[in-house]
């Protein structure tokens, strides 16, 4: 089978020298035939006519020996192709149109495709990829759905869960890399020596972290992504055992990893072990997660995820039997749960791509509609003409082929502008932020895509001559001669067909106008919700302290105060603060408190907490507003007593009929000494902290930075001038203190604040710009059928208005005739959208699926829209002149 | 007429491999050969034997170069591929076969039923 595709490709792609050769074989044969007759006695002339005839007719035999090869099939599929070309060519609206509609429709699946294929679709690139699991705590009663998992946990489960093969953790970072004066900051993970094993992708060059690396004293070693080999060693294949400065700590790179290897969204170039104490893998740590280090397990061959959870859930009662803290932990609701890693990763994201592929369906299934509304009534413009082919003898399969070139050169020059418009809407994608989705990385316009494009078209083109090679074929030959001639009518089941096809394109582009009018509707609310600060003319930046350089809490607290004091000089700066972490910084975490004198009612359980330290003015900064007491003061941390101040959720969930000034309060879930309560000076407006959306308001405490030194910290700069353009001077001052400490992640809270709805915006976006096409589609459409309706009815106009109908009556005809369309496509748009919004429920914020405003606002889109497209057919219609239709018989 | 048989459809393909096989040919020689060895028994049709060629080449059962003729005229030479070689084996045997059947039951007397 493969020789002859071979040497049929070969004679393909040398169709001239196969004609010649046969050519010159053939006349060969003549010349040897001829020379023999003549040796026989035969007169030369006769020879020569007697050869020729005994050979046949060449055309015949020529024809023969390529049917041997198989190449007549390609020699018709030319002329159609050419035939087909000739007709689109003859039609530039109709071609234009169509290949408009195609080009939008592709395009606009392409580039949802591209994203669902990179994010929900391609497995991860690690071998089995899908028995790659991901467990963390959870503590639902206490308010931490998501806590991670501790040190101690990955000790206490390492080797112990039979259903993992093997169990490892990681935790993402950032670290100060390179010689002094050329540092840079660069993402990094932190990982335990089993975590390339787990994925089953190691170094390509070198070994992974072993056992002994573990501890902060042995740690000194490093591994390098593939990119980071690359840029910073030119891909050096000696690099290992060159010393790597991390933190301004030399490391020893010990491994390179291979070029493919990507874990989830992360772009860390630098891999380092996940060092600890003895004292930290502790029981006592069990629960202190954090949601810092994270968990990461490969389940055995014959294992599975119901079984991984048992074995976990069986581990944690034993271990909880002799935990202190037991009762607590089971009052919180505790369990470590078994996901897989890739679901997990997404999970957030999944909805919303499963929506807005629903929604770029519907528009390829408008455009289809469309396109097989337009093609019918072209095929009915062609009826005589292939009625009288039909009867010269073309064949029923000819037809067919003949529609179905036509219809699959449209889908497929349809396809490739599909393509370059993909490409657009990939690019657009970028702009929007999507690359900073889980996986959204990934995204890219690859052969993938172009393929399945092709593959796409094709089957579209398949599909739309489906119906018109059904429609050419079922003509019964001699009414299509007489009805054309008579210039009756249309038939009334064609008519029935098209009119079906209007009304289920409204009902289609009613369903996505209603989807897309709930996604902007929720988007606006969102923004509407107030962040529980002011957040215009706000800096925020940064700034990770490596241990090395600053081992100590004074060594930390200098620098912030000598930070602090400097900003706060600067021209144009109203008020400076630090924070362990700002709102919307994406890092937000809870931890426990314990509330002096507050009894748990049976149920509830310790609750998890924002708890941040500030210093400097970081309430003025931020602009939170203060309810009652004062800010934190700089002569808090020297003051005797304690203090701390909470917001407002926090006061009303502990002291809902009471003052909260000179209440006491523990940080942490124990009741502590006396001397170490902090009590509370003020209360502050609450803020939302992870994002807008944040429904449960969990509370947020704020002690004095020296009691929460950690080794990052944002600074916050409220300024009178336009927040961006302060980000070089803020780096400057941070130099000016040590040249060595980069400023991160530099974004004024405006831009924090929109960056966290990209996950809302974008979708709502493009939802809207669907419904856009689709409502043009559906103009397209709508103004098509109709204009081909009044076109087709001419001569019965004219003759009615030659017996005295009025142009408005007739105006009014057409005018009924697309409000009845349109009523037939709104009711079934209305069930449409009933049943497919009630799915979209979980992607909206604090709207009702069926939001009765929204759908009157679509019916009125849809009412206007088609309205407009029926205009110009019936006034066409209105403007009929009696004399001229009835003279052109 | 008279002296020359009717070809059995299907047997052309064999006939034109057999005739390969003894020597590189080109189109007219085929025509020629198969007459000789049938002892001019054999005609073939002028106009199927260039298609038969075809298909033969195409499935690769035989191989076609172009080359000098006995008269210094260029034309194209057949010969015969492995896969062609194989394939005459098998048609050769499967005929044998089949044409010892057939005479065994043509010659089939009453007394032996």
């Amino acid at each position: 089978m493969l020789k002859r595709l071979r040497s049929l490709f070969r004679v393909l792609t040398r169709r001239r020298e196969f004609e010649d050769g046969m050519t010159e074989e053939l006349r060969f044969h003549i010349e040897q035939y001829t020379d023999e007759l003549v040796r026989s006695g035969v007169t030369p002339e006769k020879a020569a006519r007697l050869a020729q005839r005994e050979l046949g007719s060449l055309a015949n035999v020529k024809g023969d020996c390529r049917e041997a090869f198989g190449i007549h099939l390609f020699d018709e599929l030319r002329r159609e192709l050419s035939y087909a070309a000739r007709l689109l060519r003859k039609t530039p609206g109709f071609t234009a149109t169509a290949l408009l509609t195609l080009a939008v429709c592709f395009g606009a699946n392409l580039t949802i495709f591209a994203v669902i294929d990179s994010v929900l679709l391609r497995p991860l690139p690690f071998p089995e990829p899908d028995r790659l699991v991901t467990v963390f705590n959870t503590y639902p009663k206490a308010g931490v759905d998501r806590d991670g998992s501790s040190l101690t946990n990955y000790y206490e489960r390492r080797g112990h869960i039979s259903a993992f093969t093997s169990l490892a953790i990681y935790h993402y970072g950032t670290e100060i890399i390179g010689e002094p004066g050329s540092t840079e900051r660069l993402q990094t993970m932190r990982v335990s020596p089993d975590f390339f094993s787990t994925l089953g992708l190691g170094p390509a060059i070198g070994r992974t972290f072993t056992e002994e690396e573990t501890t902060s004293e042995t740690d000194h070693v490093a591994i390098l992504s593939d990119a980071f080999w690359r840029q910073r060693y030119n891909a050096d294949p000696n690099v290992i055992g060159k010393l790597i400065r991390v933190n301004s700590v030399p490391r020893t790179v010990i491994g390179v990893l291979p070029p493919a290897f990507r874990f989830l969204s992360s772009d860390a170039r630098v891999f380092l072990p996940l060092a600890s104490r003895p004292e930290d893998r502790a029981p006592s740590g069990r629960h202190s997660g954090g949601n810092v280090i994270q968990m990461i397990a490969r389940l055995e061959p014959r294992a599975t995820l119901a079984q991984a959870q048992s074995q976990l859930d069986a581990q944690n009662a034993a271990l909880e039997v002799d935990d202190p803290q037991a009762k607590m932990i089971a009052d919180a609701g505790f369990r470590s749960l078994v996901v897989p890693l890739h679901a997990d990763h997404v999970a957030t994201i999944r909805p919303t791509l499963v929506l807005l592929e629903a929604g770029v369906l519907l528009l390829l299934l408008i455009g289809a509609v469309n396109l097989v509304n337009l093609l019918l009534i072209r095929a009915s413009g062609r009826v005589k003409e292939l009625a009288v082919r039909q009867a010269l003898g073309a064949s029923h399969g000819y037809i067919v082929s003949e529609t179905l070139v036509e219809t699959t050169l449209l889908t497929l020059v349809g396809g490739l502008l599909g393509l370059a418009v993909g490409a657009g809407g990939i690019h657009l994608l970028r702009v929007l932020g999507v690359d900073r989705l889980p996986l959204g990385g990934r995204i890219a316009f690859d052969a993938r895509l172009a393929l399945a494009c092709l593959v796409a078209a094709i089957v579209m083109g398949i599909v739309l001559a489906a119906p018109i090679a059904w429609f050419n074929l079922r003509r019964h030959l001699g009414n299509a001669l007489q009805a054309e001639s008579r210039g009756g009518t249309s038939g009334r089941a064609a008519q029935f067909l098209r009119h079906g096809f209007i009304v289920s394109q409204i009902a289609l582009a009613f369903m996505l106008l209603a989807g897309a009018g709930l996604l902007g509707l929720s988007l606006q609310r969102v923004m509407a919700v107030s962040p529980g600060f002011q957040s215009d003319h706000v800096l925020t930046g940064q700034i990770l302290l490596p241990w090395a350089d600053y081992p100590d809490g004074t060594a930390r607290l200098t620098f912030v105060e000598s930070l602090i004091d400097k900003i706060g000089h600067l021209p144009g700066v109203l008020s400076a603060g630090v924070v362990n972490n700002v709102p919307f910084s994406g890092k937000s975490g809870k931890s426990a408190a314990t509330v002096m004198g507050h009894v748990l009612r049976p149920g509830e359980s310790v609750r998890g907490h924002y708890s941040y330290g500030v210093a400097g003015d970081y309430f003025r900064a931020m602009g939170f507003s203060l309810r009652s007491g004062r800010f934190l003061t700089a002569d808090d941390p020297r003051r005797a007593e304690r203090v701390c101040v909470v917001d407002e959720d926090f006061a009303r969930y502990y002291w809902p009929h009471a003052s909260a000034i000179g209440q006491r309060l523990w940080d942490g879930s124990d009741t502590g000494k006396d001397a170490e309560a902090f009590t509370v000076v003020g209360v502050v407006g609450g803020a939302k902290q992870a994002g807008l959306t944040e429904d449960e308001a969990q509370g947020a405490i704020y002690y004095p930075y020296v009691f929460r030194i950690g080794d990052s910290f944002f600074v916050a700069v409220r300024t009178s001038l336009p927040p961006e353009s302060l980000g070089l001077t803020l780096q400057t001052v941070v130099r000016q203190i040590d040249p060595d400490i980069p400023v991160n992640d530099l974004r004024s809270m405006d831009t924090r604040i929109a960056d966290s709805l990209v996950a809302r915006r974008s979708p709502a976006l493009l939802a809207g710009l669907f419904s856009c096409m689709a409502l043009l589609l559906t103009a397209i459409g709508t103004y098509g059928v109709l204009s081909y309706a009044v076109a087709q009815r001419r001569r019965e106009i004219g003759l009615r208005m030659a017996l005295g109908a009025q142009p408005g009556q007739i105006r009014s005809q057409f005018f009924y005739l697309s409000l009845r369309l349109l009523a037939g496509g709104t009711l079934l748009g209305l069930i449409g959208a009933w049943q497919a919004n009630r799915a979209m429920g979980s992607v909206l914020f604090h709207v009702q699926p069926l939001n009765l405003p929204i759908l009157a606002g679509a019916t009125c889109v849809m009412g206007v829209v088609s309205f407009a497209a029926c205009l110009l057919p019936s006034q066409r219609a209105a403007r009929i002149s009696p004399r001229e239709t009835l003279a052109e018989e | 007429m008279s002296k020359t048989a009717e070809l059995l459809p299907g047997t052309l393909d064999m006939l034109i491999l057999k005739a390969v096989s003894l020597k590189p040919l080109h189109g007219y020689g085929v025509l020629i050969r198969i007459r000789q060895i049938s002892g001019d028994a054999l005609e073939i049709p002028q106009g199927s034997l260039y298609p038969a060629l075809y298909r033969l080449e195409h499935r690769d059962l035989i191989a076609a170069e172009w080359g000098q003729s006995e008269n210094n005229r260029r034309a194209k030479y057949y010969t015969l591929t492995a896969a062609g070689r194989r394939r005459l084996r098998d048609e050769t045997a499967g005929w044998n076969r089949l044409a010892t059947a057939i005479a065994a039951a043509l010659n089939t007397t009453s007394e032996e039923v």
